[in-house]
């Protein structure tokens, strides 16, 4: 295992670090203070957090929008997602055309 | 993470059913995929089926089937989600990313 590939796992393993990249799934873009508000640690905890998540490189920063530094997924770590959802979509779209096919057949008649 | 999807459909919730719950009818709309598992987690006749479902080394995925009759026949809704991610599709998507840099 590289020592750039250990990083992703190790950043991922921990909970708190979980939750972050789980909030950034949900908001698009989160940051320190924002952070601090929704978990029970310090914005010096926080900030650790995120810098491991960032050496990991599953976040960065989000181009700039005022004072406040904000961070966001990076765009590599969310092709997986949006790839899964768009073949879920297409396959019950598929699935769903043949169910009320083969039941409207089969109660017609 | 998750999808949803409906249909209508002009037959019973109970005709529906038919359609869902057993292997003869689920032969006729759902894909063979023998190389995929599935574990039933719910049956409540003829409302709603739960299962979970995962091929291999793939993380499973949980689908929420909902039957509800309307005016017209019955409303078909699935919710197909992916409660794992982003944990190990991350994972996976960084190491591939990795591997090729």
């Amino acid at each position: 295992m590289t020592d750039a590939l250990g990083s992703v796992f190790a950043a991922l393993a921990d909970p708190t670090r979980r939750v972050m990249v789980e909030t950034l799934l949900r908001d698009g873009t989160t940051s320190v203070p924002a952070l601090t508000e929704a978990l029970p640690m310090s914005r010096q905890a926080i900030a650790k957090h995120l810098a491991v998540l960032d050496d990991a490189g599953l976040v960065e920063r989000a181009p700039a929008g005022g004072r406040e530094v904000r961070y966001r997924l990076s765009e590599g770590a969310l092709e997986p997602a949006a790839t899964w959802l768009a073949a879920a979509d297409a396959a019950w779209d598929g699935r769903l055309a043949r169910l009320k096919e083969t039941v409207e057949r089969g109660t017609s008649g | 993470m998750q999808v949803r999807r409906e249909v209508e459909i002009d037959a019973t919730p109970d005709e529906v059913w038919e359609a869902l719950a057993t292997d003869e009818g689920r032969a006729r709309w759902l894909e063979d995929d023998a190389a995929r598992e599935v574990h039933v987690e719910v049956v409540e006749a003829p409302f709603r089926l739960v299962w979970w479902w995962w091929r291999g080394e793939e993380p499973a995925t949980r689908v929420e089937v909902l039957v509800a009759p309307v005016p017209d026949g019955s409303r078909v809704v699935v919710t197909e989600s992916l409660p794992t991610f982003p944990l190990i599709a991350l994972a996976r998507a960084h190491a591939g990313a990795l591997a090729h840099a």
